[in-house]
């Protein structure tokens, strides 16, 4: 388990927590190099369905990030997303795999929050131990 | 004239239905006379064929509706969709009436056209348990078999020759035949969700087994009766205090037991644990889609998430497929049982649909398919 590295996921809206992440980038913030960024228009694309995809082909962790509620360019989509986001924290916590997604909002000026998000989350899911999905297609 | 909230005693005038009737006749006749005066255009009964197998038809013809007396025990087919996109009267089990609501809220029907005169419910089986049980149980030959009936805890069959055998219920679940799983913990014996709410239980006295206790749930549950008073296919009158007293008490024994099955059949489920309770059965899955077919609360059609997301392909692990369906539900399902029903490799689909979908919407305090007004908590973003 030591020589796990998890595979982390994060869903950037287009106007702040993507801004964000690149100004995480531009001011030289060290952050673990286990996420891979999808950047969405508004956090509001992000469906319960590519959760759970990703999680079916083994990502061990989601993250999705989106603008401070009051601050989404689309007015209300980050209140759909807050909304959507029980849906699918409800149904992974009967699967057993709530921990692997975190929702959090992140503004153009927070590159030093974007960086503490993703290295807090990464350990997090390093302390987890893989995706039990991941595992289950591995064997196969 | 009756009104909403009506405890009622009744029979079918003809005394053919009244005598073919499971109780009294009397939701035949209400359902023939609803089609005879246009109230509906259409009805929707069941169409014998024995006591294993029926099919629902959709018939205009009064003819038909009459003929279409009895409750099949074996047969538990959901009828909900049969109701969608038509002016239709219907009989239904609560299950069955709940699916409609549950089709109402996503507009797939229009309440104001479906009556749905709803049938008290202890449960029902699966016909190839039963067949089975008759073999083991019985030793009858399924073949031989021209009626059933549930009475006092004891289900019997009648054969050709004249013998009656009964068996009680307990004994029979204990051998693992008996209702279907789903049904032992259904806690909606009484159909209140529907417009009326038909059964034998609380008819006693002289009418015991040939008259129908009736309570009117709504308005429709009104014109459905008046009418059929009016066509001169029904009389009724008030059931008498004892009478409503001894069907409610038949009920809270009902639910209690329901309620106690429950805590048996769903297993406690320790964390890490729970994706290999859903993984391991669903893994001998073949992708059949029989279970997203036959559900009477799905109503996307063709279209559907679960099967957009979902390629062939990736059956070996859990699918997206029932990944889809498990979220989809999680609000929906009314644990009607129709997947496991038809599922050709025997995953206990709906043990695992309601072990999602059970908790979800107790956390959220909702129940699908009592009130066409409560919206499902994940149907739409509600802007607070
Ligand atoms: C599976 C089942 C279990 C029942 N359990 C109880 C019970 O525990 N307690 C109680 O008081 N009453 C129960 N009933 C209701 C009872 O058997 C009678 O249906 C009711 O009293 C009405 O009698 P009736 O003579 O007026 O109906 P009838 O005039 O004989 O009309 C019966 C109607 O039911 C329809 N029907 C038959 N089988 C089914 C089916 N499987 N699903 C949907 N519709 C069907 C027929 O098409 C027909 O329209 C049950 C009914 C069913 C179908
Ligand atoms: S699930 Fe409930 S209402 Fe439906 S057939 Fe079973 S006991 Fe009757
Ligand atoms: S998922 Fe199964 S038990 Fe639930 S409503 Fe659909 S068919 Fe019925
Ligand atoms: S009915 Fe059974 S085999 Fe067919 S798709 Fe559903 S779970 Fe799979
Ligand atoms: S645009 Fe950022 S959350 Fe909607």
């Amino acid at each position: 388990m030591s020589d796990f590295e998890p595979d982390i996921l994060t869903f950037c809206c287009n106007w702040c927590s993507y801004a964000g992440a690149d100004l995480a980038g531009v001011s030289r913030l060290q952050y673990p190099t286990n996420n891979r960024i999808i950047r969405v228009m508004c956090s509001s694309r992000v469906e319960p369905i590519h959760i759970l995809e990703a999680l079916k082909e083994g990502t061990d962790g989601i993250l999705v990030t989106g603008c401070h509620i009051g601050d989404c360019h689309y007015i209300e989509g980050n209140i759909h997303t807050d909304e959507r986001m029980k849906e699918i924290v409800d149904a992974l916590e009967h699967l057993g795999l709530k921990d692997r997604l975190r929702l959090e909002w992140v503004s153009a000026a927070e590159g030093k929050k974007f960086q503490e998000t993703i290295t807090d989350f990464v350990e997090k899911i390093r302390a987890l131990g893989p995706n039990p999905l991941k595992e289950k297609a591995k064997e196969e | 004239m009756v009104n909403v909230g009506d405890m009622l005693v009744g029979y079918a005038t003809n005394e053919d239905v009244r005598k073919r009737g499971a109780s009294g006749g009397l939701v035949t006749a209400v359902l023939a006379a609803a089609l005879e005066k246009g109230l509906v255009e259409n009805v929707v009964v069941m169409k014998h064929i024995n006591e294993f197998e029926a099919v629902p038809i959709i018939t205009d013809d009064v003819d038909e509706v009459l003929a279409s007396t009895g409750s099949l025990h074996s047969v538990p087919v959901n009828l909900a969709k049969y109701a969608m996109g038509r002016k239709v009267a219907m009989p239904a089990k609560p299950c069955d009436a709940q699916a409609v609501i549950e089709q109402a809220k996503r507009g797939m029907i229009d309440l104001d056209n479906t009556y749905v005169v709803g049938l008290n419910c202890g449960g029902s089986m699966h016909p190839v348990t039963t067949k089975k049980m008759l073999v083991e149980m019985y030793d009858i030959d399924p073949e031989d078999v021209v009626g059933e009936e549930i009475e006092k805890g004891k289900l019997i069959f009648k054969t050709k020759n004249g013998e009656e055998m009964a068996i009680a219920i307990d004994e029979l679940e204990e051998a693992g035949f008996g209702r279907r799983e789903s049904c032992r913990y259904c806690t909606l014996k009484i159909p209140v969700n529907a417009d009326l709410a038909c059964g034998n239980w609380g008819v006693i006295g002289d009418k015991a087994g040939s008259a129908t206790f009736c309570q009117v749930m709504n308005d429709k549950g009104v014109k459905l009766l008046d009418n059929a008073i009016e066509a001169g296919r029904i009389e009724v009158e008030p059931a008498s205090d004892k009478a409503i007293a001894i069907r409610a008490k038949v009920n809270d024994v009902m639910v209690n037991l329901g309620n106690t099955l429950e805590k048996e059949i769903f297993p406690e489920i320790p964390d890490e644990e729970r994706m290999q309770y859903y993984m391991e059965p669903m893994a001998d899955c073949i992708d059949c889609g029989a279970c997203k077919e036959v559900c009477p609360v799905c109503a996307c059609g063709e279209d559907s998430k679960c099967t957009m997301f979902h390629s062939l392909v990736d059956n070996y692990k859990m699918s997206m497929y029932h990944m889809v369906r498990l979220l989809h539900l999680s609000d929906s399902c009314i644990a009607c049982g129709q997947c496991s029903d038809v599922c050709p490799s025997d995953i206990p689909i709906t043990l695992l649909q309601s072990s999602f979908a059970i908790p979800s919407q107790r956390k959220r305090e909702y129940t699908p398919g009592m009130n066409v007004d409560d919206v499902p908590p994940f149907f739409e973003v509600i802007l607070k």
